[in-house]
């Protein structure tokens, strides 16, 4: 697998960036993902962050070097954040849970899977064409998908979600694929500080134009501009699938020659604030006893 | 601003865990070594997690205190001391330390290890290097040593784990003459905790320069970089200079040249070889290292020529140098 990948973020106007995004991959197969913590509700960047490393600690376990089942690991990967989100505020005593939305794509063979929930979005651009862009969970691209068939009524604020990691409800995960790739695809994932200010056919249209490494922070300071003082955090990954191996503007990567336990990521798989939860007085327990079962059996080995 | 006082070892005679200590033999970044002996009397390395940037304890105290802020790094540590628990359980091989017991006490763990009598190969270099001959150790020595250590290393990466810590000083060589890897500190990698980022910690010289990366890939060629940097220390008496400072200006073929003549070209060429800056370009296995080290050929010795000599000696004035 041969791939090229471009990431960004920006604060813009915001006081923090609860924004993250990340990538990792193995010889055969590889994830994007991108999150953004909710404001209005607690530690934003601590949601964000915490689905991230569930993604990635999830692929690092099962992609060996290839997921069996990429769907099944998306769906199974953005719940396992949810569900470390609700833990997280349990133990932490807080009011509220912390919230994000979470888009991730899944490289693999010559295929392409991808998932999200809330409104952080995946385009897929083949040529000067988009081929595929995800639908947000808010009300207003609900409305627009049904088509108006089904009314909403004015009362509704459109641009609220109705589904993202760390609310009460089971979150809603849209899941497509297996998309067929072709050479020099891009597929891109953004936060809607980017989306918001700047249409489908200008991000279309720059996406096309130029290498990544020049079209995303074009793309990215447009926003940033556009949007002013005011402008919400901005952040961008995107990936160009068998990039041409003359582009040297980017850093390719080029997966064929790793080992089969080689696994590369971006997104720091432990942090304190996950790894604390998971060591209890119950696990510190466990631990001690699988210790000294393994001391017995490698001395019975021994003889 | 006081010092941060480190926190105290537990006093001879106090038992923990039916051992009862004799005294400390060392101290790290992540706790404390005691000589103990168990119940029937036999000797026992015991290591106390404790690890001193986050936990104090007052002499005679047995408890340690973890202030509220410092919980989750502690937890943290405390998961990779487990971790080394538990992959140094499953491996049983002369060359690496094991480990007999493990259990919870005064609010904290303890790994019960074999305690083992002997110098660190730091202390041997050392002893070597102040009888000021040309050669530190004999080849022969250098070969059969590493040998030894590369079986043992085999086994470790074999189990899915990194040394990240290989140096002299954490090599033991035993009174009955056997190598034996130390401190597989997994335990220390948190306690470097930068921001966001967990790096291990690293021993200047022979840390190979990933280490010094956050987006550093760590792999077997990691360990394979420090015992290049071993092998070096025992053929030159002293540490190679630290990754940072050969990526700035690279004097390694240069320091190595002057053991021409004193080595085979062979070893030295492996020497560099196992040290190369690109991780890609060193030895990718511990066996591909093995098979070179063991390759019983005839060893051939190349003189310097004059004018590399002319070279050393310009270099030996310009640095003032000790060799």
């Amino acid at each position: 697998m041969r791939f090229s990948v471009y990431q960004i973020s920006r604060r813009g106007g915001r006081e923090k960036n609860e924004d993250r995004m990340g990538y990792c991959y193995t010889r055969d197969s590889g994830l994007f993902a991108l999150a953004d913590g909710m404001g209005g509700h607690p530690e934003g960047e601590v949601a964000s962050q915490m689905s991230l490393q569930m993604l990635a600690a999830q692929f690092q376990a099962e992609a060996r070097t290839q997921l069996k089942d990429p769907k099944r690991f998306l769906n199974e990967g953005i719940l396992a954040g949810h569900h470390q989100l609700l833990r997280y505020a349990v133990e932490h005593a807080l009011l509220d849970t912390p919230r994000t939305t979470v888009v991730a794509c899944v490289l693999q063979g010559r295929e392409a899977w991808w998932a999200h929930c809330g409104d952080s979005r995946l385009y897929l651009v083949r040529g000067n064409r988009l081929i595929a862009r995800t639908r947000d969970h808010s009300y207003s691209e609900l409305q627009e998908t049904l088509n108006g068939i089904v009314p909403l009524g004015d009362k509704v604020n459109r641009n609220v979600l109705f589904t993202c990691l760390g609310s009460p409800g089971k979150p809603v995960i849209d899941l497509v694929g297996p998309v067929q790739m072709q050479p020099g695809d891009r597929v891109m994932l953004c936060s809607d500080g980017l989306w918001g200010v700047v249409d489908d056919e200008t991000i279309t249209r720059e996406l096309a134009a130029a290498p990544l490494g020049e079209s995303v922070p074009e793309l990215v300071e447009l926003a940033l501009r556009t949007a002013g003082d005011k402008s919400d955090n901005v952040t961008v990954i995107a990936v160009e699938w068998e990039a041409a191996e003359d582009e040297d503007t980017l850093a390719g990567i080029e997966t064929a020659a790793l080992g089969d336990d080689v696994f590369e990521s971006t997104i720091q798989a432990s942090g304190p604030g996950l790894d604390e939860e998971l060591l209890d007085d119950d696990e510190i327990e466990r631990s001690i006893r699988e210790i000294n079962e393994a001391i017995r059996r490698t001395a019975q080995k021994r003889g | 601003m006081s010092k941060p006082q480190k926190p105290a070892p537990l006093p001879p005679g106090t038992v923990v865990g039916g051992y009862q200590i004799i005294r400390k033999l060392a101290a790290g970044g992540f706790g404390v070594v005691y000589l103990a002996e168990d119940s029937e009397r036999r000797l026992v390395a015991l290591k106390e997690y404790l690890p001193s940037s986050l936990a104090e304890r007052a002499p005679g105290e047995l408890i340690p205190r973890v202030k509220p802020d410092k919980q989750p790094l502690y937890r943290l540590g405390l998961k990779s001391f487990f971790e080394e628990g538990r992959s140094l359980a499953q491996i049983s091989h002369p060359s690496v330390v094991s480990v007999l017991n493990f259990f919870r006490e005064n609010e904290t763990v303890y790994m019960v290890m074999n305690y083992l009598q002997g110098d660190t190969l730091q202390d041997f270099i050392v002893t070597a290097r102040d009888l000021k001959r040309d050669k530190v150790f004999r080849e022969s020595t250098i070969r059969s040593l590493f040998d030894e250590i590369l079986r043992g290393l085999r086994i470790v990466h074999q189990h899915k784990m990194l040394h990240l810590d290989i140096k002299p000083a954490n090599i033991f060589i035993t009174n009955d003459n056997k190598a034996v890897m130390l401190d597989f500190g997994a335990a220390r990698e948190v306690l470097s905790k930068e921001g966001n980022f967990i790096r291990p910690m690293y021993t200047p010289g022979f840390a190979a320069p990933e280490m010094y990366r956050r987006d550093g890939s760590l792999g077997p060629w990691t360990d394979i970089y420090a015992i290049g940097a071993c092998i070096y220390a025992c053929m030159q008496g002293y540490p190679p200079n630290d990754a940072p400072q050969r990526i700035e200006k690279d004097r390694l073929g240069l320091s190595l040249s002057r053991l021409r003549n004193v080595y085979s070209d062979n070893l030295i060429e492996v020497t560099e070889w196992c040290m190369s800056l690109d991780p890609l370009a060193r030895p990718q296995s511990v066996f591909a290292l093995q098979k070179e080290l063991s390759r019983e050929t005839e060893r051939r010795y190349t003189k310097l020529s004059f004018s590399e000599r002319l070279k050393l000696q310009l270099e030996n004035i310009k640095s003032g140098a000790k060799a």
